[in-house]
């Protein structure tokens, strides 16, 4: 399909170290057409960063196996050089990070930085190109361009959150990567913020992976989306599918962790237990011992469903065997 | 921007202040006295006692000697020494160079090699190289720095005997020009070591740490992914933002090189202020005392507000 | 708290190294072959030489002795020192920190005049006028030394002032001063102990200096003494100021180990190696 622009499929993410293996990814398989957002959501130590840093290979490389296939544009991310993924890297594919009061050095201004960015991979453009270049994308994100001359510090957080998404356009990439990018704002800037960018999306012709573990972002701003629990993909679907009628436990369970602000008052549900420990390998369902709806069947290895409609699910609920 | 020099000048100016009458009223407050000395071991005269009291305006109350030593030093007199009857000013005047020389060149050195070994350690962390700078740096850190002096005198000068151990021309000799130059080098090479090596832990262990921390930002790692350079990411962005507390670490090493300095000073007979200080506090010579002491709180002070300043170009995040 | 100890190497050794020097310290008369003050009559030998492990000085007193005896000097100061130190660090620190507002402006000022005070200075006047026996210099290393604790102190007490149980004990009555001595001080006290050994180790390295320039207690064996009089026999007799300079070395690494150590115990991200 020529629409598709990230296409992953079997990718594993593990960390070594000299004691222990921790398998951080497990099998996580999934396809993005141009123009969707998918949101990938999970609690914390799902693995949905670290999928992420792994596509760009921005983890530490000693200590980090890849394995699996990650189709890009056509180029298997797993499989480039370093020189290779180095071109495409803010290039075709960029991220936003958490963080923002620190996401810049504190001693350069905006200006110089955003230049050397640029100037990594159009070396002779000059300072005007790119003023007028970035400015249009200040403008985008509803800054001002006198943010240009100033330093990191002078800037609130939404500001900065604001000014990393435009670095993160700089080369129009065709995919771009945001990474708990809201999670550090009030929620009144995180909707400003998120509007701003479903509209930059669609006047960019841009692709948008989400991650998140906030389900309300999810709803509002991504079309797609994947919940992830413990390094694997649990289920996969539109989002307004997935959140209308949530099919796998695990994702029930988040959804009745939201209030929801209409209806009648019901009592909140976690879900109980804890993550399990990710340096083991399970035979089984790794959300079982977790699942209110768990089988004896759940201790062999639940099957990947393809439903239609795009839905696809890791569960035996809805397995061949039933 | 001007707030904060302004701010710093005033805290320099108290400090100096305060210093000023601390030393002022422990000498004066202390037991024993110049006039002793002058007298001679053999004399308790009372009319000569009265006299030289007289004539050294000790007989004064405390605050009235006080502020005349204030006035005059206010117009760069730092009165006469009671022992040696010279200006006080000529005399610090003739041995601060040899000071200064000592302190300035010592400061840059350890300086230099301390940070460029704690960068070293902290891109090759866990290697090594980290390993044996650190054992090195956490040594040197414990030595008396006089003791090590009189080490590097017993394996230089008396066993191999290739560097001079005292002094810092060679006496007997009278040489002018570039010899002169070569000569003052070849005395000058013990005592900056032993002060050299004393510092370079303070600057290592801060420059390693300061690498280490800057590296494990999160803006590194988006310039990483950005696919920046890495030794651009390097050169301009982790040295820049970690060099800042060196500078901060360089204010602290020149305040404790102009103290310091006297130990080596001593072990070295190096004709500096630090020997005038220490045979002046012997002697009760309460002028030439208080001149010092003034003279390194003032130059302390200025240190400290030229390095804030200094930092506050480097940092635009403290200027507000 | 075995475990703690065992498991940071520089915790480990800092800590068997102190102990290994108390022990000295106590057992001296027992480990020291011959009475440090007794002025014997094998002047200036070699080491090794008539059963003098180290050697002797110009007045017959065995070098290996002396180390040993210097022990109890150097501990002496070491703790004294910077237990004066502390103390003052912690009172006035805390009060800043705790009280607040104007009163931590005015005492913060001070500690920071206090700090660009050359103190190294001012110890010699006070010694060589006031007279250098070892009580003196200890109290004087105290009195000029407390501005780093007091840093450390204040800003533990920033903190800790808004914490919950604090603000709780407030709003039940009890009196600021109470809440100082019963709640910061004692919840804040870690990181000055910490930074209380680099103190000790100064306090051994700022009396050795003294003693070096002769305002030394010259009744006490102290290894700073001894290297004053190694000076004049420097090339003749190396062996009485080295020794006494490699003690020192010994020690205050020791000292430096040991508050490497407890800097690691209350900061785990200080120590290497990172998580997942």
């Amino acid at each position: 399909m020529d629409d598709t622009i990230l296409d992953i499929k079997n990718f594993n993410v593990t960390y070594v170290n000299k004691y222990k293996r921790v398998y951080a990814v497990k099998d996580a398989s999934f396809s993005i057409n141009k123009g969707d957002s998918l949101g990938l959501v999970g609690e914390s130590g799902s693995g949905k960063s670290t999928l992420a840093m792994a596509l760009l290979r921005l983890l530490p490389e000693k200590s980090t196996e890849i394995s699996g296939s990650a189709n890009f544009l056509g180029k298997d991310l797993v499989k480039l050089s370093e020189e290779e993924l180095k071109k495409l890297r803010w290039n075709e594919l960029s991220v936003v990070f958490q963080k923002s009061m620190n996401s810049l050095s504190p001693v350069h201004r905006i200006r110089t930085q955003v230049e050397d960015i640029y100037r990594v991979h159009h070396p002779k453009a000059t300072k005007e190109e790119i003023a007028d270049r970035f400015i249009y994308l200040l403008k985008l994100v509803n800054l001002s361009d006198r943010v240009y001359n100033l330093y990191p510090h002078e800037l609130s957080g939404g500001m900065l959150q604001r000014v990393s998404i435009a670095i993160s356009l700089i080369n129009n990439p065709k995919l771009l990567i945001m990474d708990e990018a809201t999670t550090a704002l009030d929620v009144v800037t995180q909707g400003q913020i998120l509007d701003e960018v479903v509209k930059m999306e669609r006047e960019l012709d841009m692709t948008r992976i989400m991650i998140t573990h906030d389900m309300s972002v999810v709803a509002t701003s991504c079309n797609k989306v994947a919940v992830m629990y413990a390094g694997e993909i649990m289920e996969l679907g539109y989002v307004k599918d997935v959140l209308k009628n949530p099919l796998h436990p695990y994702t029930k369970g988040l959804m009745s962790s939201f209030p929801s602000l209409k209806g009648k008052k019901e009592k909140l549900q976690s879900i109980s237990g804890f993550l399990p420990d990710l340096s083991k390998k399970y035979e089984g369902c790794i959300f079982a011992p977790r699942c209110n709806s768990a089988m004896d069947i759940c201790n062999k290895k639940p099957p990947v469903i393809e439903m239609d409609n795009g839905r696809i699910l890791k569960c035996h609920l809805y397995g061949g065997g039933m | 921007m001007k707030k904060y020099l302004l701010k710093r000048l005033l805290t320099g100016l108290l400090t100096i202040i305060i210093a000023f009458v601390i030393n002022f009223l422990i000498i004066n407050l202390a037991p024993g006295d110049p006039i002793k000395t002058l007298m001679g071991k053999e004399t308790d005269d009372p009319a000569l006692r009265a006299a030289l009291e007289e004539k050294y305006g000790l007989n004064k109350p405390l605050y009235i000697q006080f502020f005349s030593y204030l006035k005059t030093a206010m117009r760069g007199d730092l009165g006469t020494s009671i022992i040696y009857n010279r200006p006080v000013i000529d005399m610090i005047a003739e041995k601060l160079p040899a000071t200064i020389l000592l302190v300035f060149t010592s400061a840059v050195l350890s300086l230099i090699i301390g940070t460029a070994m704690g960068i070293v350690a902290a891109r090759k962390e866990g290697t090594f190289i980290d390993v044996l700078f650190s054992g090195i740096s956490y040594v040197l850190n414990s030595m008396p720095n006089f003791w090590l002096g009189l080490m590097l005198i017993i394996i230089f000068s008396s066993v191999l005997n290739i560097l001079p151990t005292y002094g810092m021309t060679d006496a007997r000799a009278s040489y002018t020009g570039i010899a002169y130059v070569m000569d003052v080098i070849k005395h000058m090479i013990l005592p900056i070591t032993t002060l050299v090596l004393i510092e370079i832990p303070m600057y290592y262990r801060i420059a390693k740490s300061s690498v280490l921390q800057v590296t494990n930002e999160d803006f590194i790692l988006t310039l990483r992914a950005t696919g920046m350079d890495e030794r651009k990411i390097f050169n301009k962005y982790i040295f820049r933002n970690a060099i800042l507390p060196t500078v901060t670490i360089f204010g602290i090493s020149l305040a404790y090189l102009i103290t310091g300095v006297s130990l080596i000073e001593t072990v070295f007979a190096w004709p500096g202020t630090g020997r005038l200080v220490l045979t002046a506090i012997n002697q009760r010579d309460y002028p030439t005392l208080m001149g010092m002491y003034l003279i390194m709180s003032v130059s302390i002070a200025v240190v400290m507000i030229l390095v804030d300043i200094v930092y506050a170009i480097l940092d635009p995040r403290i200027r507000y | 708290m075995i475990r703690t100890i065992v498991n940071d190497k520089q915790l480990l050794f800092g800590v068997l190294g102190l102990i290994f020097l108390l022990l000295v310290a106590a057992f001296a008369p027992i480990i020291a072959p011959q009475d440090p003050y007794y002025f014997g009559p094998d002047i200036l030998n070699k080491v090794g030489e008539n059963g003098h492990i180290l050697g002797t000085n110009k007045m017959g007193q065995d070098i290996y002795s002396m180390i040993i005896y210097g022990i109890r000097t150097s501990l002496k100061v070491a703790v004294i020192s910077a237990f004066i130190s502390g103390i003052l660090g912690m009172l006035i620190g805390g009060v800043a920190g705790y009280f607040g507002g104007r009163v931590d402006r005015v005492i913060s000022e001070f500690i920071n005049i206090f700090m660009m005070l050359p103190t190294f200075f001012l110890i010699l006047l006070i010694i060589a006028l006031f007279g250098n026996s070892i009580y003196n210099v200890m109290v004087v290393i105290g009195i000029t030394t407390w501005p780093s604790n007091a840093k450390l102190m204040r800003a533990q007490a920033l903190s800790l002032r808004e914490r919950t149980f604090v603000k709780a004990a407030t709003a039940m009555g009890e009196s600021k001063l109470q809440i100082l001595f019963k709640y910061i001080i004692p919840n804040g006290v870690f990181p000055v102990i910490a930074n209380t050994t680099v103190g000790m180790s100064n306090a051994i390295l700022t009396e050795a200096g003294l003693s070096f320039l002769g305002l030394g207690d010259p009744n006490i064996v102290s290894w700073g003494q001894m290297i004053y009089d190694g000076k004049a026999f420097l090339t003749s007799a190396w062996w009485i100021a080295t020794f006494a300079g490699i003690a020192i070395v010994i020690t205050v690494t020791i000292f430096y180990l040991l508050g490497d150590g407890l800097n690691h115990v209350m900061n785990p991200k200080h120590s290497r190696g990172k998580g997942v």
